[in-house]
């Protein structure tokens, strides 16, 4: 028992993720987890492996291990331990739906924290026409957010469409809420959220934390006493939307 | 110490056909006497056997997938956020290593099994400096990033390489490579000397790493149990299998041991970025030692991929010193919570921590000389 366990928990284990990540690749959700650049890399590296561990099973015989002095009783616990560890997480792959990160990881990474191509995109926005700035999302808004706050910029700028789940505001939670998304370069582990804040009062009585919404508005001095956020969404409408197929910002 | 493991010289077919099964039983019996298996007759099933597991094989993993299917469909499950994302974390560091282990794996049995044992060792030099310094170079070829460098690692070793030069490899060959070199060319150009610090400290501390394990009375006490153990079986077996079974046997092992200590490190991994705020580390950004000291532990933490950690550590570079971006950029390849878990197959605890050390206190020292002279 021991040994088989031993000797197959692996083979087990990488087909089965493999072709959990296959069947994410066809559904279009592996984009939950890793940037779209290494979809082709995952795809071919997942199918070597489904058919190694086919072959595997098909070609299997018995083995020089056999032949191993039995493995103290601890080792065999540990061994087994770990099997059972990465067996309930594989499991945990195939039962438990995918989904994106949520709220509880936007609050332990610090909002609007990186400045990845802020210069670039407030030059941008003063030179677009209105279709373009219609099409920004909340990294070009955030972005534009940490390098002015002058409201004559923001003027002729309304923000269309602007599509995010809802965070609370640490300072003001009850007044403002940030409209937000996690930008990731590689996987999902190195997300980091990027937000825009709206004032608008009274807001968690229609919205959970979480809720995927639309927002519709103006930007002006925020009339929040407590939030740090100078400049604020004034929304004009704010509508629950379905989660995007595509949740993080690449 | 010369390769005990693959007669590579073995003339290809000879043990091919019928008789095949049926003599290898013969001689694991004569071996090891007394290890009775009742598995003489299994030649003579052999096909339909073999179809049986085809099918079972590929019905368990149509059965895995429709579930996936099914399950998708019902939608949340009203886990608690935390735990939801505690899965996706680990999922995400899971999905994004998978692709390099299974590349690792399948480099590693390409040059146990399918490359003759000569190339290898005939380009390298006989002095022991210049064996490390080609060694460190080895990623330049194969470039695989840190997870999948661990089973190429162990395979070098089991090719008859010493353990110490092995360890050379496995920490230069992440930084040493020609993907990473892009992406961190992509990132940073050539400001701040951070890509060149990157290389260059990169070799250094491989070198000196190997130097010093060189010293070791008896390197053999550096591996694991289990993987001295498998290291010893091959030096008594002479191997009598196809290269087809061969490579099926390796992938089996390997998968074995690596897959879940990956799992388990992304647990980890995934774990503590749900639990400890990240904001703590980053105000640490603008003091020479602190910022190194704080980047060392986010790389440490964070276990993200040498290919590709430039573009994660980019949006820090305004808050961060160089030095500190240096120290996470090497550092990073090295040692974090998913490699830790990856080498514990091959190396012993003890070794870890002395490696963990070493890395740690040559990082940390290249950090502040950048900082200090850029």
């Amino acid at each position: 028992m021991w040994r088989s366990v031993q000797r197959w928990r692996g083979v087990v284990i990488i087909g089965t993720i493999a072709a959990i990540t296959l069947w994410l690749a066809v559904t279009g959700q592996l984009a939950l987890y890793i940037h779209p650049r290494y979809n082709v890399f995952t795809v071919t590296m997942s199918i070597i492996a489904v058919v190694l561990a086919v072959a595997s099973v098909v070609g299997r015989r018995d083995h020089d291990d056999e032949d191993a002095p039995p493995p103290r009783r601890s080792q065999r616990a540990l061994g087994l331990t770990a099997a059972a560890i990465a067996g309930l997480f594989t499991l945990g792959m195939v039962l438990v739906p995918p989904a994106s990160l949520s709220t509880a990881t936007a609050d332990q990474r610090e909002m609007n924290a990186t400045a990845g191509g802020d210069e670039a995109s407030l030059v941008a926005a003063s030179t677009a026409d209105e279709a373009s700035i219609a099409r920004f999302t909340v990294r070009e808004w955030a972005g534009i957010l940490r390098q002015t706050s002058d409201l004559s910029f923001f003027a002729d700028k309304p923000v269309t469409d602007l599509v995010g789940f809802v965070i609370a505001d640490e300072d003001d939670p009850e007044n403002v809420f940030y409209v937000s998304r996690f930008v990731v370069t590689c996987c999902a582990v190195d997300a980091q959220p990027l937000g825009v804040p709206v004032h608008l009062p009274g807001w968690a009585a229609t919205f959970e934390p979480d809720t995927w919404v639309s927002v519709t508005g103006d930007f002006a001095s925020n009339p929040s006493s407590s939030s740090l956020q100078p400049v604020a969404v004034i929304p004009d409408t704010v509508e629950p939307v379905e989660q995007p197929r595509e949740p993080y910002l690449f | 110490m010369s390769s005990p493991s693959l007669d590579s010289s073995r003339a290809p077919g000879v043990h091919e056909g019928d008789g095949r099964h049926r003599s290898n039983d013969d001689h694991t019996r004569h071996d090891h006497a007394g290890h009775d298996h009742s598995d003489a007759p299994r030649g003579s099933r052999r096909r339909p056997a073999h179809y049986l597991w085809l099918v079972g094989g590929i019905g368990v993993l149509v059965t895995m997938v429709a579930l996936r299917s099914i399950t998708a469909e019902t939608g949340p499950w009203g886990l608690p956020n935390p735990v939801q994302d505690l899965l996706t974390l680990s999922t995400s560091v899971v999905v994004e290593s998978l692709p390099f282990i299974v590349l690792g794996i399948a480099l590693s049995i390409l040059v146990q099994v399918w490359i003759p044992e000569s190339w290898l060792l005939r380009i390298l030099p006989r002095n022991e400096w210049g064996r490390r310094a080609v060694i460190s170079l080895f990623g330049m070829f194969l470039p695989v990033c840190e997870c999948g460098n661990v089973p190429l690692a162990r395979g070098l070793v089991r090719r008859g390489f010493t353990i110490p030069e092995s360890m050379t490899f496995l920490v230069a060959a992440p930084i040493l490579n020609p993907v990473t070199i892009i992406t961190t060319h992509q990132a940073f150009g050539f400001d701040d000397g951070i890509l060149v610090a990157r290389l260059l400290g990169g070799f250094l501390i491989a070198n000196v790493l190997g130097w010093l394990f060189s010293k070791h009375p008896a390197p053999f006490t550096l591996l694991s149990g289990r993987f001295a153990e498998q290291c010893r079986l091959d030096d008594g077996h002479g191997h009598t299998h196809s290269r087809r079974e061969q490579t099926l046997d390796l992938f089996v092992r390997e998968s074995s041991i690596l897959m879940p200590a990956l799992v388990i490190g992304s647990l980890v991994a995934g774990g503590i970025q749900v639990i400890v705020p990240r904001e703590v580390l980053v105000s640490l950004g603008s003091d020479p030692l602190l910022s190194v000291l704080a980047m060392m532990v986010l790389a440490f933490v964070i276990s993200i991929c040498a290919n590709v950690d430039s573009f994660f550590i980019l949006p820090f570079a305004s808050t961060f010193l160089p030095g500190s971006i240096v120290a996470f950029l090497v550092f990073g390849p090295i040692v974090d919570i998913k490699m830790l878990a990856l080498m514990r197959t091959t190396y012993s605890t003890r070794t870890l921590v002395q490696l963990t050390t070493i890395v740690a206190l040559m990082s940390a020292g290249l950090g502040l000389v950048v900082n200090y002279v850029a």
